[in-house]
């Protein structure tokens, strides 16, 4: 009877295990579209002998998560860099087209424009309406430059909103991160897996990385999070949450734990826009400046050695620059023309009669000189074409490449911890024949119980 | 190994990338541009704006050309006229000079000349678009005018100056011919010389008259002269005109190179990507029709 006793029991663990099974296979196929989910699997285990070798039973030892931390990571840094590129990339895409060659009233196409009607001008220097037609085009380069400067700035402002935002969105992460990691440390103290939080984690470690690229360290009270530079951001339970705050150029820095970590930050799309800002558009800004600035000023030169319409000297055709400060800063997106007469053009040499061109043919000769940063005025613009379209190319590429490396990575942990059907089937089936068969087993082991009850009852003596 | 069940994923990067290379090459096909913008390629981009200068320099060369062309051919044919007046003048010198005439008939000749002499006040007083064509560069006011003291006169007011035009990379031309080297040259002033001719003829002085009127063809000679510089320019204008619109063309060749759309590449692009975009929806459509879980029971 002993024997027929613990056989029941090994039945009894069976269907138990047969059950704990099911459930598993169950959970993996309700989560296998859950983002962070890694697929689950029953370890099954020899229960311990009892002495008795001939009946042995079954155990769930544990339930494993079949996860890859190293691919996890390494999709994480990927994710960081992809978004990166893809941020700088999509950012400068509207001021790009201000640079492109068929840009109507571009700075390009207006600064050609000018000095063609300063050529136009020099074959009938005392032609009014051709004086008129050089203010026109001197204003629509003014126009230009404002325009150009004024998308910049606008772009920057637009990075530093995304900055914030972006700030926000990483904080309330952390927080989050931080929460799982109670759990997990909890779980772990009382000897019980925590894979829910695990997973949980998991998802939103890959949802940071789209922000801001970090570094993990696993550690006896769950993980310990750093920016690159090893600035605390998660330690336990405890979440440094990041900050914003004002720089000289007006614009929002990130802070952590009271340091600037601004000019650390290497991923996400966080190093995207703080790159664009402070990089890309903060060296555009520059060189527009100093490019309305020099031509300006190398113009109003040419200006102040001749002589009107009038006989007069020659007044400055833009403004700014202002001469006597020499600083260039925001002069492309103040620039405009403060001549208001055509007959204000100094065409003529100092002291040159009305119909004297000489002046102006020194004003067009400004076109082939190098008088902005060593380059002429076409070649100038040029260069800032090449320099956004290459930043936005080599943005581009690099976006391009990590995509392709993402897709690389994320398939590699599909195929370690994606949920596949057929196997959950084969699995359900495995344990639905297991279950049935020690169902099967309890019920053989009832009918011999039974029979061996049976037979006391029907010997009265025994 | 075990495979990535997920493969939704990689279905979706693969319709995008389909999606995008129909529509680039969509794109390229609309525009007839392979780069429209300066990321699709920094380097022909930044060439496309240098030749855009260099194309508009072109242009305007050309406008400065034909404008100039204008200007000097009507200077030229003012003179032209001037000539024909000085030739009748000095036929008129001649026949005052042979000695038959009586002074009535000098006077008559003389008040001729006269009016020629007023003619070529007018024509060296010509104006093109409200400009002085023989003032130098003191276009806006008459260069000629009657001397105040001495109606006999004429004094010229405009400078010795010469506006250069610019026609193209490192070409000029002279845009006018002061007064001073076509009319009143020293040694041979036209108005001089027709002066002196008038008061010959009406001193009835047969030599003065014969002198006189060697002058006044001294003064045609210098005038003719003095023409072969609109002829040359306008010549030199007309070449460089040819030379300017085989540059134009050379960098219209330069820009197609740099960004233009090959139309038979970008059409089997099209081609390429529709039928790789319809091979993959069929494919994913056919893809894990059956599970094993339809066979649990």
């Amino acid at each position: 009877m002993s024997g027929l006793i613990s056989d029941l029991n090994v039945g009894v663990q069976s269907l138990l295990v047969s059950t704990q099974a099911m459930n598993v296979t169950t959970t993996n196929i309700a989560n296998m579209n859950t983002p962070g989910y890694a697929r689950r699997r029953v370890i099954i285990e020899q229960a311990p002998s009892t002495g008795d070798d001939s009946a042995i039973g079954v155990d769930v030892k544990s339930v494993e998560s079949l996860r890859d931390n190293i691919l996890d990571l390494s999709i994480n840094a990927a994710t960081s860099r992809q978004r990166f590129s893809s941020t700088v990339s999509s950012s400068l895409s509207t001021i790009e087209l201000s640079f492109s060659d068929t840009a109507s009233g571009s700075i390009g196409s207006t600064v050609d424009a000018f000095f063609s009607s300063l050529q136009s001008l020099s074959t009938t220097p005392a032609d009014s309406s051709l004086r008129s037609s050089v203010l026109t085009a001197a204003g629509n380069v003014a126009t230009a430059f404002q325009k150009t400067a004024s998308a910049v700035a606008d772009t920057q402002q637009q990075m530093d909103r995304c900055v914030v935002q972006d700030t926000a969105s990483i904080n309330s992460i952390l927080q989050q991160i931080a929460a799982t990691n109670t759990v997990i440390s909890q779980a772990s103290n009382i000897g019980q897996s925590a894979n829910d939080a695990q997973d949980q984690q998991s998802a939103l470690l890959t949802e940071l990385s789209a922000l801001i690229d970090f570094k993990t360290i696993n550690s006896s009270d769950g993980l310990t999070l750093t920016t690159s530079n090893g600035t605390s951001l998660i330690v336990g339970s405890k979440a440094y949450l990041l900050t914003n705050a004002l720089n000289a150029n007006g614009f929002n820095d990130v802070y952590a734990g009271g340091v600037d970590i601004t000019s650390t930050i290497q991923g996400g799309s966080l190093a995207g826009e703080l790159q664009t800002r402070d990089e890309t558009l903060a060296t555009m800004n520059t060189q527009l400046d100093q490019f309305a600035f020099q031509f300006a000023q190398a113009v109003n030169n040419v200006q102040a050695a001749g002589s009107d319409a009038n006989g007069s000297t020659g007044a400055a055709m833009f403004d700014p620059p202002d001469t006597t400060s020499g600083t260039s800063t925001g002069a492309a997106s103040s620039m405009k023309v403060s001549l208001t007469r055509g007959s204000q053009i100094a065409a003529a040499a100092s002291g040159g009669a009305s119909g004297d061109n000489s002046n102006i043919a020194k004003m067009i000769a400004l076109q082939n000189q190098s008088i902005v940063n060593g380059a002429t005025p076409s070649t100038a613009f040029s260069n800032l074409s090449y320099y956004i379209g290459n930043t936005i190319s080599q943005a581009n590429t690099e976006a391009t490449a990590t995509t392709s490396i993402l897709t690389q990575l994320k398939n590699q942990q599909g195929s370690v911890e994606g949920v596949s059907l057929d196997e959950e089937a084969s699995n359900l089936l495995l344990y639905q024949r297991a279950f049935q068969a020690a169902a099967k087993v309890i019920s053989t082991i009832d009918t011999l119980m039974g029979n061996i009850l049976d037979m006391g009852a029907n010997n009265p003596g025994y | 190994m075990r495979v990535n069940p997920n493969y939704t994923d990689t279905l979706v990067n693969l319709l995008n990338q389909s999606q995008q290379n129909q529509t680039n090459a969509l794109q390229e096909l609309s525009t007839g541009r392979s780069v429209s913008k300066p990321s699709d390629d920094p380097s022909a981009e930044a060439a496309m704006i240098a030749a855009n200068s260099r194309f508009a320099a072109n242009d305007q060369y050309t406008a400065n050309s034909d404008s100039l062309t204008q200007v000097l051919s009507t200077a030229d044919s003012t003179l032209s006229s001037a000539v024909t007046i000085l030739q009748r003048a000095i036929s008129l010198g001649v026949e005052g000079a042979n000695g038959t005439m009586n002074q009535t008939n000098l006077n008559s000749i003389a008040q001729e000349v006269s009016g020629i002499k007023d003619q070529m006040l007018s024509i060296a007083n010509t104006s093109y678009a409200g400009q002085y064509l023989f003032a130098g560069t003191a276009t806006g006011t008459a260069p000629y005018v009657v001397d105040a003291t001495d109606s006999t006169t004429i004094d010229y007011v405009g400078n010795d100056q010469q506006n250069q035009v610019q026609v193209g990379t490192g070409l000029s031309v002279g845009a006018n011919l002061p007064g001073s080297s076509i009319f009143s040259q020293s040694g041979a002033n036209v108005f001089t010389a027709l002066q002196s001719l008038i008061t010959a003829l009406r001193a009835g002085d047969s030599s003065a008259i014969a002198t006189a009127q060697a002058g006044v063809s001294n003064s045609l000679d210098a005038l003719n002269t003095a023409r072969v510089f609109y002829g040359n320019t306008v010549n030199e204008l007309t070449s460089n005109e040819s030379v300017l619109s085989q540059e134009k063309v050379k960098i219209a060749d330069y820009q197609n190179t740099l960004v233009s759309c090959d139309t038979a590449t970008a059409t089997t692009d099209v081609a390429q990507a529709v039928y790789q975009r319809n091979a993959t929806v069929a494919a994913a459509a056919k893809m894990n029709q059956v599970s094993l879980l339809d066979y649990i029971k």
